[in-house]
């Protein structure tokens, strides 16, 4: 079985700077492999390891994804070997549009059984990419997945759904995004972090791949920092709790809110 | 898609009759609702009494909703809509997506506001996580929103359906689902809310925070990881970007620490506390009153002040 992990390198937004007039400063932002990828990079481990397969990374974005660090972060964590696409033309690219070249990109690697991915991406957080990346693929795409094991005649997948844990059978290929606890991943080890150095690497070119083109062109009229942000705290010191207890209760009763 | 039909917007039902907030977006781009319904039978009736037409794919059985996407985004760009409409949830986005990579169009979440100026579809949005807003014009395609599911339609008129055979990829069959033992909870109707995070040490605990909700007649709310992880309450419960997004008048959040991901659901409370012991903690930055120390002391004092008892 052929499983490609797709995952983001990207920073956590609480460390990015949001100027008054409500553009980013990105400029502090310590980008990693996304804070939920590492649950895809395990399930797809196991799986290939009972299926006796190959686990390929997938990320693409901005030229700045392709760093060592940043590709021994991700060989690093089980992978057999990593697939990039790292072109500035994708710098702010939305979901749609990432969706669209990491569906190029698969089609590219070729042969893939699965596509596995995390439950929301730690930056924008919608849990949309790899649904939208199955639809471009015209393949099946789940989501909250939270075991796959090999069956007679492809997976065994469990969700969690509204009603419940619900078990499918399905056939390959197929895209599915795990949700954030359906595995304990494992830590990169020492010997993990010096194996990843000898996994190859390829840089596929974005203008190489058959990406369809955007159809719809977004004019930003605005930026704004969010309101909500400016609540001013009053705070009470709590080492006598009986006393900061009765003060804001009298000051939530004069707020009206009690 | 050039030319689109800019009187009418569908909204794309994923087995949930919980339209209203889909429904309300389409309508202020459109006169005309048509609403494309992936579910059972009741699921379309319900919707129709919230808009002008209902398209029905038929008896799922035990196809997942999703298998039906491709054809749902067929219909949806035949008719070219001025825009399309579908929950932020993960079925939602299901259906979002295949409309997405149909039309090429970006899926802009986290709606505030969405008007009309010019013959184009303008939208208020959260970006990077809800740390900054942007006001963006679409041309070229429909505007593909994901937005907050709101509640049932209410009964009365009645718009007709149509049943259309539904399609689906043949690639899944659901064989088993096994029913969830613990009872939702509703915390988007409570005025009041508790919500506790990772500093609590232990499940039982919970009774400490049951008890001040209890005093404040509110329901207990959780941060991620005490829903994932440890479960120590459903997974319903936990509020943030990728839980619950809740307006209450009061918000209490007890040993959280205030991450963006988390703050970013509660950001329409009236009034936010914070208990935490730590007082660098993030949340001392984003709430209208703080009380710096540790819970076990704090919570039982509050509860008392407020004339409740511990449990
Ligand atoms: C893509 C993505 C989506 C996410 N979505 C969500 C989401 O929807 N909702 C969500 O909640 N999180 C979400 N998270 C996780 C989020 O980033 C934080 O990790 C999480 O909110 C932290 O939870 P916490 O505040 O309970 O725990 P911690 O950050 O560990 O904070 C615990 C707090 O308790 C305090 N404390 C400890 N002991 C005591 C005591 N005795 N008395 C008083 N205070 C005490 C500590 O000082 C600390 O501030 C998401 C993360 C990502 C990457
Ligand atoms: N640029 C990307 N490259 C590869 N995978 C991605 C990318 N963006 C998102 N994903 C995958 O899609 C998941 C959901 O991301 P999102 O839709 O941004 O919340 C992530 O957890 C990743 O597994």
């Amino acid at each position: 079985m052929k499983i490609v992990v797709a995952y983001k390198w990207a920073p956590n937004p609480q460390d990015l700077e949001v100027r008054a007039d409500g553009t980013v400063d990105e400029a502090r932002g310590k980008p990693a492999v996304s804070e939920y990828d590492p649950v895809a990079f395990e399930l797809a481990r196991r799986l290939a390891d009972e299926t006796g397969g190959e686990v390929v990374g997938l990320t693409v974005g901005a030229a700045a994804i392709d760093t060592p660090l940043a590709r021994k972060a991700a060989l690093s964590r089980g992978l057999d070997r990593l697939v990039l696409v790292a072109d500035d033309a994708l710098a702010g690219a939305d979901s749609t549009r990432l969706a669209a070249v990491l569906a190029a990109a698969v089609r590219a690697i070729g042969g893939v059984d699965l596509v596995l991915a995390g439950d929301s991406s730690v930056d924008v957080a919608e849990g949309q990419v790899p649904l939208t990346a199955a639809a471009q693929l015209g393949w099946l795409g789940l989501g909250r997945v939270t075991a796959v094991t090999p069956a007679a005649e492809g997976l065994s997948v469990e969700r969690d759904t509204p009603a419940g844990v619900a078990v499918l059978a399905v056939r390959t290929p197929v895209v599915l995004a795990a949700t954030a606890d359906a595995v304990v991943p494992r830590v990169a080890g020492m010997k993990d972090i010096l194996a990843a150095a000898k996994k190859p690497v390829e840089v596929l070119a974005l203008a190489a791949l058959d990406v369809p083109a955007p159809a719809v062109t977004l004019a930003t009229l605005g930026t704004a920092k969010p309101s909500g942000g400016d609540r001013r705290a009053v705070l009470f010191d709590g080492s006598d709790p009986a006393s900061a207890a009765s003060q804001l209760v009298g000051a939530l009763r004069s707020a009206g809110v009690l | 898609m050039n030319a689109s039909n800019a009187s009418q917007s569908w909204v794309v039902v994923a087995d949930d009759p919980a339209v209203t907030g889909l429904v309300e977006v389409a309508r202020t781009v459109a006169d005309e609702v048509v609403a494309v319904v992936v579910g059972a039978r009741p699921v379309a009736d319900t919707v129709a009494a919230g808009v002008d037409r209902v398209v029905w794919l038929g008896e799922p059985g035990a196809v997942p909703l999703e298998a039906f996407a491709p054809q749902v985004a067929e219909l949806v760009a035949a008719a070219r809509p001025v825009a399309v409409v579908g929950a932020a949830t993960p079925a939602g986005r299901a259906l979002l997506g295949a409309v997405a990579a149909r039309t090429q169009a970006p899926v802009l979440g986290g709606v505030r506001t969405v008007s009309v100026a010019d013959g184009r579809v303008v939208v208020t949005h959260a970006v990077m996580g809800g740390i900054a807003e942007r006001t963006v014009a679409l041309e070229g395609g429909p505007a593909v929103l994901a937005v907050e599911a709101g509640a049932v339609p209410a009964g009365g008129a009645t718009a007709p359906v149509a049943e259309v055979a539904g399609a689906p990829l043949d690639a899944a069959t659901v064989t088993q689902v096994r029913p969830k033992v613990r009872a939702g909870v509703d915390l988007g109707a409570a005025s009041v809310v508790v919500g506790v995070g990772r500093g609590l040490k232990a499940e039982a605990d919970l009774g400490l925070i049951r008890g001040l909700a209890a005093a404040v007649h509110g329901e207990v709310a959780c941060s991620r990881p005490l829903a994932e992880g440890v479960e120590w309450l459903p997974k319903e419960s936990y509020i943030g970007i990728s839980g619950q997004h809740v307006a209450p008048d009061l918000y209490v959040a007890v040993a959280i620490s205030g991450q963006l991901q988390h703050m970013v659901g509660v950001r329409d409370a009236k009034v936010i506390v914070a208990v935490n012991n730590d007082k660098n903690a993030p949340v001392f930055g984003q709430c209208d009153y703080g009380v710096v120390g540790d819970l076990y002391q704090v919570v039982p004092a509050l509860t008392a002040a407020l004339g409740g008892s511990d449990d």
